[in-house]
């Protein structure tokens, strides 16, 4: 076994997301280190490992990992490239973790990006779509990732009467929230007539159901606890719990449609390893996987926020949002914020630790037990990772 | 002409173009069987386990000793979606296309659903019983079919 240190992260940061047409990977990506470095108060020289995540292909650098570890002055620092689809920057923060955990490093960065943009939007539904499974799925029925989604829609839909106007729901608290996050990239409020209202894009997900394309980075610095005393650091969020699970590539090959199997397990998983048995009375704030509407509410289920089928209720009565039983996706969720992938997971635990550390203002959520959690997912719960964060 | 936008601050890359091989020579049967009108899985003959889509080896028991078993019959609806926004590559549809899985026993199967009325498009629901046929697309590509039997 390796070492019983406690990994601490020890600052964050974030680009804004949106369509980044004014930045390269490299650029972006130093935006993210450069805030999670001063906000670590560390330098480049101190850290010793890098993680870049990206889900890749939609960029013209193929393999960016070095053109991105040059540019933030990392050279010799690794680095490692993870890719786990949508939950690569949980993979990549895991990465740094356990080489921390291992007694390999003691201070390390990971750093997710994605620029969805420099590719025009069918050739993103394409590389969404061939990244289920390609031969038996794409090549045959042309698949795409909210086509994905909506399968599982329909599926929920059809068992628990889940309706498209409780999607919808998610949609405007969501893009409420957003509003008033300056990193995100929808900041406007939406109507629920605006929503349902809003054309198909995979039959039952309508436009407003569907996160964006979207180009940004985000960067965690980590610590051993040992590292943090000897830099006399105390502003820091500990990594309390993580899970990871992962399911079948080919849809055919899936027990169920109504739920994430992934979810359940890294929940499961991190829960145990946290002591959490009970979520909403445990947990004060969490950033759930919202891709499109369906899945925050297949997510409020799977993670145990509420029985499995009542996910469209727990929206509905407000337990979801400000003042509920659970404040989920504060900060506009992947829906409004903006889904650059590779990005995702890292600005999760971004905003998660603005949180723990009550600097997320008019969007802070109200603190009892200090614990917060993220739940990302990659493809269509191909992959599962849950933290939770505590201070 | 590579351009270059002084008002979007960006120029175009070179084209590049990726085209794959795609190596069935051991599920070859099954694209064969689509040609026949047949849909093949494969089945573990060490431990049972069923396969759709197939594949050459177990992933629970690791035997490579493995053999075909037609699915045919009645199937079931379990979920499906109708897409709006094509992917680059299927562009030749035209029109919203309905992508399902049915399951057929043990079997799950993908397919296009498709509706009695040539050119007519109309939604499949979950639970709704289908028989699966197989044909080709305006690319020359085989796949299942899913016509409603109710």
């Amino acid at each position: 076994m390796g070492s019983e240190t406690r990994v601490g992260i020890i600052g964050v940061g974030c680009t804004k997301f949106g369509v980044r047409d004014d930045a390269t990977i490299q650029e972006i990506a130093f935006e993210a280190v450069r805030e999670a470095l001063q906000d670590a108060g560390v330098t480049r020289e101190d850290i010793q490992l890098s993680v870049v995540g990206t889900a890749g292909t939609r960029s013209y650098e193929l393999m960016p990992a070095v053109p991105i570890n040059e540019y933030c002055g990392f050279a010799g620092k690794g680095p490692i490239r993870v890719e786990a689809a949508c939950a690569t920057g949980s993979a990549a923060v895991y990465t740094a973790y356990t080489s921390i955990r291992a007694g390999i490093a003691d201070l390390a960065v990971a750093i997710g990006f994605e620029k969805m943009n420099e590719v025009d939007t069918p050739t993103s539904l394409a590389v969404g779509g061939r990244s289920g499974s390609y031969l038996w799925e794409f090549h045959q029925y042309g698949t795409t990732f909210p086509g994905y989604y909506a399968m599982l829609a329909a599926a929920h839909m059809a068992r628990y009467g889940t309706t498209d106007k409780q999607m919808a729901m998610v949609a405007v608290k969501n893009h409420r929230n957003a509003a008033k996050n300056p990193k995100a990239q929808f900041r406007k409020e939406i109507t629920l007539e605006k929503a349902v209202g809003s054309r198909y894009v995979a039959y039952p997900l309508r436009l407003f159901d569907c996160s964006p394309i979207s180009d940004g980075a985000a960067a965690a610095v980590l610590a051993s606890e040992e590292k943090i005393k000897e830099l006399g650091i105390d502003n820091v969020v500990w990594i309390e719990g993580v899970g990871y699970s992962s399911d079948t590539a080919n849809m055919p090959k899936r027990a169920d449609y109504a739920g994430l199997k992934a979810s359940v397990e890294a929940s499961q998983m991190a829960y145990r390893m946290a002591g959490i048995d009970d979520p909403l009375k445990q947990i004060d704030v969490a950033a759930l996987h919202d891709c499109f509407t369906i899945a925050e509410i297949m997510a409020y289920e799977d993670l145990g926020f509420c029985r499995k089928g009542e996910g469209g209720k727990f929206i509905e009565e407000g337990e979801s949002d400000f003042g509920g039983k659970l404040p989920v996706n504060t900060f506009g969720g992947l829906k409004a914020k903006g889904h650059p992938l590779g990005a995702t997971g890292v600005a999760m635990i971004y905003e998660i630790v603005k949180q723990l550390r009550e600097e997320a203002g008019d969007l802070q959520a109200e603190l009892k037990n200090y614990k917060g959690l993220t739940h990302n997912i990659g493809g269509t719960g191909h992959f599962g990772w849950v933290y939770i964060l505590g201070v | 002409m590579m351009s270059r936008s002084e008002e979007t601050g960006v120029m175009e890359s070179r084209t590049f173009v990726l085209r794959h091989k795609l190596p069935i020579a051991r599920v070859e049967k099954y694209w064969k069987g689509l040609e026949e009108g047949k849909i093949y899985g494969t089945q573990c003959k060490a431990c049972g386990a069923k396969f759709s889509p197939p594949q050459a080896d177990c992933s629970y028991c690791y035997s490579s000793d493995m053999e075909w078993v037609e699915i045919s019959g009645e199937g079931v609806i379990e979920c499906f979606t109708q897409l709006y926004s094509f992917p680059q590559g299927f562009e030749f549809a035209g029109k919203p296309y309905v992508i399902a899985v049915a399951s057929f026993g043990d079997f799950r199967i993908m397919g296009w659903f498709v509706s009695e009325k040539e050119g007519e498009v109309s939604l499949p629901q979950v639970g709704m019983k289908v028989k699966a046929e197989t044909g080709q697309d305006e690319t020359g590509v085989w796949k299942v079919y899913f016509r409603s039997v109710e």
